[in-house]
């Protein structure tokens, strides 16, 4: 009945609602791309004849430079966000995690090594480092993903680190030791449970900052080559348009904002929900 | 009282600067100065540095463009075409207050064949190191190899350095080309004030120039990198900026004629815009592959709707208002059915083509994605590339490193036939301004033969012929030659627009 309760109090809080709906509305653009959008074919094609029209009955969100609707490419473009957001935070989990697991279970010379490494990819700005290793390996969309998952894995290392490094003395993690428990069985099926909780809300706020940060990228032309439908790229190819062509720049900013406030609502109300100092917290008001 | 006296004092003592800066005039450039050295750049993009910090022989004014002696006051030829006698014009002052003389001259064209950058590559094939000799003073001979129709045509771009300043300046053998990258060793109209790569150069009125100067010119000038298109249309129309690049995507330009404090001014000039093929690389190297492309370009699209009608279709190499392009060329059209009857004439596996756009240069990119729309529409996949146009020159210069094509412009550095399907297209000018690398034995002859002959009409005939065989052979695809929009401040004046340069002479124009 726990999970009903926490169903129910994440149901309450509207804003966690609201970037769930967001979230799912996405989800829905990209698997539905083909079906949604008006114009299909707008994705590569083009009509330069129909090039920066106004939105109206026929382009909802208007055209682009190219005379390509810019509803269909958004939608399309959904496809991309989420391609980039999963497999970059994805990687950036499956190798941060089990580093910092190890790291603060084991502790010593082995640990610090890799902590530091890890010290080192923080030290820089993300930003920074996935320009550069972005630049150094060429524009396309495997880049941007390898770029955002080298620079992502160490903000999960350090949490996982020191999530472990506080379990680690527990009763119960000292009981499963002295019961005879492997090292692996400990950390995966003792620790990493009572972990979880803080990987899924750093997981999704994680997503919209990924999002962010592989828009930038495309905004830079360092990402999807044309004719990708990616949106930091419309944004780019927008700015010479503006402010004459307002809705270049608009449609794909305001699809941005919308997933990555998504996501951001949704990792505030997973933690309201699954951090048990924040729920003690409210409930003692 | 003392509160009133000191504010007079600021406002006196403030005085002469707010004179000064009436006298600046701020331009904004699309494209970075990361060197000033006068024979190290030769493109549009720079052509700022070397025009108002430099001079020389002659000089490119006007349109159409005339060649008006300026450090020479005169020249003859021998009959045969290879002796050149230049008399420089005496008491020309260099910046530091020494004259300018034949030694100069010498040290100057020695210079640029031995470091072979910027526009050495027009003078490599016809002088020798070693034979321009100075039989006085004042009187410069060049020696040249064999005849050049087009010599003294190119004779502006020898742009003359202080010899002896620049001598002091060498280290380790480079012909001073570190310290010259960063400072000015000249006579010319504008002195270095400030100079930073990042942001641009301000250059102060050389009051000394031997031409003299109008009572309105300038005091100084500022050349700034403003790679945003809209930064520098928004700034233009704010009047941060008083002038900017004419060859703004026509959006802007439309967008500019509405601004009150900006004016246009609209000029033929000869500026063909056309994709670079690599012609010695397979598939490429087959005319069919490079036909189907040809075919592929929605040239009507592209003109009428994007650049809504501001340019004008032109099938060859040789901009349509200049002699030497054959008036009934008849060129590609945008026919998918017969790009693919040429595709299957091709013998050779295809492979996905890179084009290598111009980053800041949206043009450039909106016409590779169109080329790429419709080549995957004839099963041919095109990726594109886009890089700082200094990336993209560097790559295109090494035959390996350069991309299967790059949309770019052709512009005028001298009015020849030769600027265009010469350097394109011959083979002498491999790997400096030739980037198509195709060998054909035929065209070279014409070229050559055009080149060595001074008779118009012939070498008319010539160029007709090397321009009808590249437009056929599908060497390059041509689309258009462009028009010049000057964009400036409502209160400039004295604008005079020559295609080489661009109108980035300064030194005529004034605020009204």
């Amino acid at each position: 009945m726990a999970w009903r309760r926490a169903v129910q109090r994440f149901l309450r809080d509207r804003a966690a609602t609201l970037g769930t709906a967001l979230i799912l509305l996405l989800i829905v653009a990209a698997v539905f791309a083909p079906i949604l959008s008006p114009f299909p074919s707008d994705v590569a094609d083009f009509h330069t004849a129909h090039r920066l029209r106004p939105p109206d009955s026929i382009n909802w969100l208007g055209t682009d430079r190219m005379g390509s609707d810019l509803l269909s490419r958004i939608l399309f473009g959904a496809r991309i966000t989420i391609a980039i957001a999963f497999i970059a935070v994805g990687t950036a989990l499956v190798v941060g995690v089990p580093i910092g697991l190890v790291a603060g279970y084991y502790g010593g010379w082995a640990s610090n090594l890799l902590m530091r490494v890890s010290d080192i990819f923080l030290a820089v700005p993300q930003i920074v480092l996935a320009i550069a290793i972005a630049q150094t390996l060429g524009p396309s969309i495997e880049n941007v993903i390898l770029a955002l998952s080298i620079t992502y894995w160490p903000f999960w290392t350090r949490l996982v680190y020191a999530e472990t490094r506080s379990l680690k003395n527990e009763v119960f993690v000292e009981s499963a030791i002295a019961l005879g428990a492997s090292p692996w069985r400990v950390m995966v099926l003792h620790i990493l449970p009572n972990i979880a909780s803080a990987i899924i809300v750093r997981t999704s706020i994680g997503m919209g900052v990924t999002i962010l940060t592989a828009a930038a990228l495309g905004f830079l032309g360092l990402g999807a080559p044309p004719p990708a439908p990616e949106w930091g790229r419309m944004i780019a190819e927008s700015r010479e348009f503006l402010p004459e062509a307002w809705w270049y720049a608009t449609a794909p900013g305001i699809a941005i904002f919308m997933v990555v406030m998504g996501f951001n609502l949704l990792g505030d109300g997973l933690r309201d929900i699954l951090d048990p100092r924040i729920r003690r917290g409210i409930g003692a008001k | 009282m003392k509160r009133t006296v000191f504010a007079l004092s600021v406002i006196l003592a403030m005085a002469p600067s707010m004179v000064w800066a009436q006298g600046k005039y701020v331009h904004a450039n699309n494209s970075g100065y990361d060197n000033l050295d006068p024979h190290a750049i030769f493109d549009v993009g720079r052509a700022a540095s070397r025009i108002n910090f430099y001079d020389g022989l002659y000089r490119w004014v006007d349109n159409p463009p005339k060649l008006i002696p300026w450090l020479a006051e005169s020249h003859k030829s021998s009959a045969d075409g290879k002796s050149w006698t230049f008399n420089l014009r005496k008491g020309v002052k260099f910046h530091d207050g020494s004259e300018m003389t034949a030694a100069d001259v010498i040290y100057s064209i020695e210079r640029m064949l031995a470091t072979k950058k910027g526009a050495s590559s027009l003078f490599m094939p016809i002088i020798d190191p070693g034979t321009t000799k100075a039989p006085d003073k004042y009187t410069v001979v060049f020696a040249l190899k064999e005849s050049s129709a087009i010599f003294l045509a190119t004779v502006p771009e020898i742009l003359v350095v202080n010899a002896k300043l620049v001598k002091q300046n060498e280290k380790d053998g480079d012909w001073g080309a570190a310290w010259l990258a960063k400072n000015v060793a000249s006579t010319g109209s504008y002195k270095l004030k400030r100079y930073d790569p990042a942001i641009g150069f301000v250059g102060e009125r050389f009051k000394e120039h031997f031409a003299g100067w109008g009572p309105k010119a300038f005091d100084e000038i500022e050349f700034r990198t403003v790679l945003e298109t809209n930064t520098r249309v928004q700034g233009l129309m704010k009047g941060d900026f008083h002038g900017t690049d004419g060859y703004l995507p026509y959006d802007q330009i439309l967008r500019l004629k509405q601004a009150k404090n900006v004016q246009i001014f609209e000029q033929e000039s000869m500026r063909v815009f056309y994709f670079s093929i690599h012609n010695d690389r397979p598939p490429l190297n087959d005319v069919h592959f490079r036909r189907a492309l040809a075919y592929a370009f929605d040239y009507n699209g592209f003109i009428n709707d994007i650049l809504k009608g501001a340019v004008a279709r032109n099938p060859g190499p040789n901009p349509n208002n200049l002699w030497g392009a054959p008036k009934d060329l008849q060129g590609f059209t945008y026919d998918l059915d017969k790009a693919k009857a040429e595709l299957a004439q091709v013998k050779q596996p295809l492979r996905p083509i890179t084009i290598g756009t111009l980053a800041g240069f949206s043009e450039t990119e909106q016409a590779a994605t169109l080329l790429q729309n419709a080549a995957s529409k004839i099963g041919v996949e095109v990726k594109i590339e886009s890089a700082p146009w200094q990336v993209v020159q560097s790559r295109m210069q090494d035959r390996d490193k350069n991309y299967d094509m790059v949309p770019l412009w052709k512009s005028t550095y001298y009015v020849d036939p030769n600027n265009w399907v010469g350097e394109l297209y011959g083979s002498r000018y491999y790997g400096t301004r030739n980037y198509s690398y195709n060998k054909d034995d035929e065209l070279d002859k014409w070229i050559n033969d055009a080149l060595a002959i001074n008779d118009e009409e012939k070498r008319r005939d010539l160029y007709e012929k090397a321009a009808r065989k590249v437009t056929e052979q599908a060497m390059g695809i041509f689309v258009y030659n462009t028009k010049w929009y000057g964009p400036y401040a409502a209160n400039v004046g004295g604008i005079r627009f020559c295609p080489i340069g661009s109108g980035q002479d300064m030194r005529w124009a004034y605020f009204k």
